[in-house]
């Protein structure tokens, strides 16, 4: 008994540790952005100060304005999102369900392409796009938005495809349902958890993206995160409305995070436990 | 024209690459008749079941149904319904969905779901669970649902895939009897895979025995008990199943290690033979087999006692506890009648 309370308090303890090392950058970000630029730079720093809205204020419709930027990074993380899941659900019941020949050589190589570093694909990636003439484009953004996301995608859902006994589409399929139709009406339904945790994360993926975005945009396609940048020039930083863009730019985040709280958690946990995946 | 629902298997062979699943089964069920596929695990029983249901392609053969060639037919177009053993109840449906399902594929009107739907509930005692998920449902209740979803749309072959496995004890007895009066009923043809011997003993009008991947028996479960056409089917059927003995026949003698018994019957020429007597056929007495009591085991309604014979035992069972105990020297009898014989080369009853 007594063991037990002091491995759940260590617990606690480094559990606030971590906690605090987390939500410490976020807390700054959120009291700077409701200060005045004197008071970011006073120093020692104040806890207590009159708070202002004057940074959204700017940085949503003054002249620094992000509203085209936040329009920006949402239409690529919705087409990216969209067509990531239009190709990625087909293809993850594919190699769950058939027997195709080197689907396990299949399975490796999706994941491999997970390991190479961004940096070493973003020259190729620029010199592509620009034979092509797609830099700076939405359709160019997003397609390179698709390497990356479209094996994440297949692989996270494959785990829950095969969650799934293959009776179930049998039945299905005895009950002259045909394999679209088995499944539509018998999988789909049931992998919905998987498909919105998939969701979450390719969108998340998409919408913090900067390097490609930084190298690949321009003045067409400039997500927030790149934009974000404009407040921080050679002569100053401007703090305040970084801030405040910064908390802007996470709100989407945090919300989807806190819908999709409950999915994503047993997403995470999908195959620990048996059956404790699934419903 | 008879009522439909006639199957034939026509040499059918499964390979699963270097594995050979099925050697041949040829087989005819005739329309409306209870046929078991009966046999160990492994035995190639479900893989059967499945080219029926069109779930698997056979390797080679034909699969006919009412004359028809559904070889490579989909198992939509076969107009067959089957019953897993998991159930594959969808977990995200209603009872009432679950059932309505295969109604829904082929576009029925809604009304007739409606009354479809509550026909089939009602035939297996669950209409009123119809607004349930099936995980809130016993497994009892789960397999009456997977029942329905099999009746409600009248097919022509009704195929049950070890469907009583997954009950106690208790409500498999009753299921199977209810089984068996739904099947009667519906006039439907139902091929039921079953390791269970008495299972498929009490269901089926007929019965095919498989072992490894081929059909060693054909029969009704009478037929199949009285007179195992093999050694293996012998020793499967039975509980305990039949004992065995190596034992050397000569005209009217059978003799077992040394010891020699004679008999009324002319047993034919000198040959070594496999004699097969069940247990229930063995009987204490003065004179037969002579061997020790092993050990006496009560399963309450019977007693179960292991006799060694030389290095062999052999199982008798009787009803009332015999008046022998363990370390015993006992004699063994039995009626002519209840001798099997096997030849020992060929396996197969002589």
């Amino acid at each position: 008994m007594k063991g037990r309370s002091v491995a759940s308090a260590s617990l606690i303890a480094v559990a606030g540790v971590v906690l605090t090392l987390w939500t410490f950058p976020v807390l700054w970000a959120l009291l700077t952005s409701f200060k005045t630029e004197r008071d970011v730079l006073a120093y020692p720093p104040t806890l207590v100060f009159s708070p202002t809205l004057a940074n959204y204020r700017d940085v949503l419709f003054g002249a620094t304005t992000i509203l085209p930027n936040l329009i920006s990074s949402f239409i690529v993380s919705v087409l990216a999102t969209a067509l990531t899941m239009l190709i990625a659900v087909p293809a993850a019941y594919s190699l769950a369900r058939l027997d195709l020949p080197a689907k396990r050589a299949g399975g490796f190589y999706i994941l491999a392409t997970q390991m190479l570093p961004p940096v070493g694909l973003v020259i190729p990636y620029f010199l592509v796009l620009q034979k092509v003439g797609w830099l700076d484009s939405y359709k160019g953004l997003v397609l390179i938005y698709l390497t990356f996301s479209l094996p994440f995608a297949i692989w996270l859902l494959v785990s829950y495809f095969e969650d799934i006994p293959r009776e179930m589409e049998e039945a299905a399929l005895i009950d002259r349902a045909g394999r679209l139709r088995a499944l539509l009406y018998v999988i789909l339904p049931q992998v919905r958890g998987g498909i919105a945790v998939t969701v979450v994360f390719v969108f998340l993926n998409a919408w913090n993206e900067f390097l490609f975005a930084v190298v690949l945009g321009g003045n067409t396609v400039r997500p927030v995160t790149v934009a974000m940048f404009n407040f921080i020039s050679v002569e100053q930083t401007l703090w305040a409305k970084l801030a405040a863009a910064a908390i802007i730019a996470m709100a989407p985040v945090i919300l989807l995070g806190l819908i999709a709280q409950r999915h994503i958690v047993k997403g995470l946990t999908v195959g620990a436990v048996k059956g404790g995946g699934r419903r | 024209m008879t009522r439909p629902g006639q199957i034939v298997l026509r040499d059918i062979i499964k390979r699963h690459g270097a594995v050979t699943a099925l050697h041949g089964i040829n087989l005819e069920i005739p329309a409306g008749e209870f046929f078991a596929l009966l046999g160990p695990s492994g035995s190639g029983k479900t893989t059967t079941l499945r080219i029926i249901a069109g779930l698997e392609q056979p390797t080679e053969g034909r699969v006919l149904v009412d004359g028809a060639d559904v070889t490579n037919s989909e198992p939509g177009d076969r107009d067959v319904a089957m019953v897993f053993q998991s159930y594959a109840l969808y977990p995200h449906m209603t009872v009432f969905q679950n059932i309505a399902f295969p109604l829904r594929m082929v576009a029925t009107p809604k009304a007739e779901i409606d009354a479809s739907v509550r026909d089939a509930a009602e035939k297996v005692h669950i209409a009123h669970l119809l607004d349930r998920k099936p995980g809130q449902l016993s497994g009892g209740q789960q397999q009456r649902c997977a029942l329905a979803r099999a009746i409600v749309r009248k097919p022509r072959l009704f195929l049950l895939d070890e469907p009583l496995s997954n009950l106690d004890a208790k409500l498999r007895l009753e299921t199977r009897g209810e089984l068996k009066k739904l099947q009667r009923s519906l006039g439907v043809t139902a091929v039921y895979v079953t390791h269970d011997q008495e299972e498929a003993m009490t269901v089926a009008d007929r019965m095919a025995v498989f072992m490894e991947g081929r059909i060693a028996q054909v029969g009704t479960p009478d037929d199949v008990f009285q007179r195992p056409a093999t050694i293996d089917v012998a020793a499967f059927l039975g509980s305990p199943p039949m004992n065995l003995l190596e034992a050397q026949i000569e005209g009217h003698e059978i003799s077992f290690g040394g010891q020699r018994l004679h008999f009324d019957r002319d047993l034919g020429v000198a040959r070594a033979a496999i004699a097969g007597i069940r247990p229930s056929a063995l009987k204490f007495g003065d004179a037969g087999l002579a061997g020790r009591v092993d050990l006496i085991e009560q399963l309450g309604e019977a007693t179960i006692v292991n006799v060694l014979v030389g290095d062999k035992a052999v199982r008798v069972r009787s009803e009332r506890r015999p008046p022998v105990s363990e370390g015993q020297d006992v004699k063994l009898s039995f009626e002519p009648r209840d001798l099997h014989l096997f030849d020992a080369s060929t396996r197969s009853r002589v």
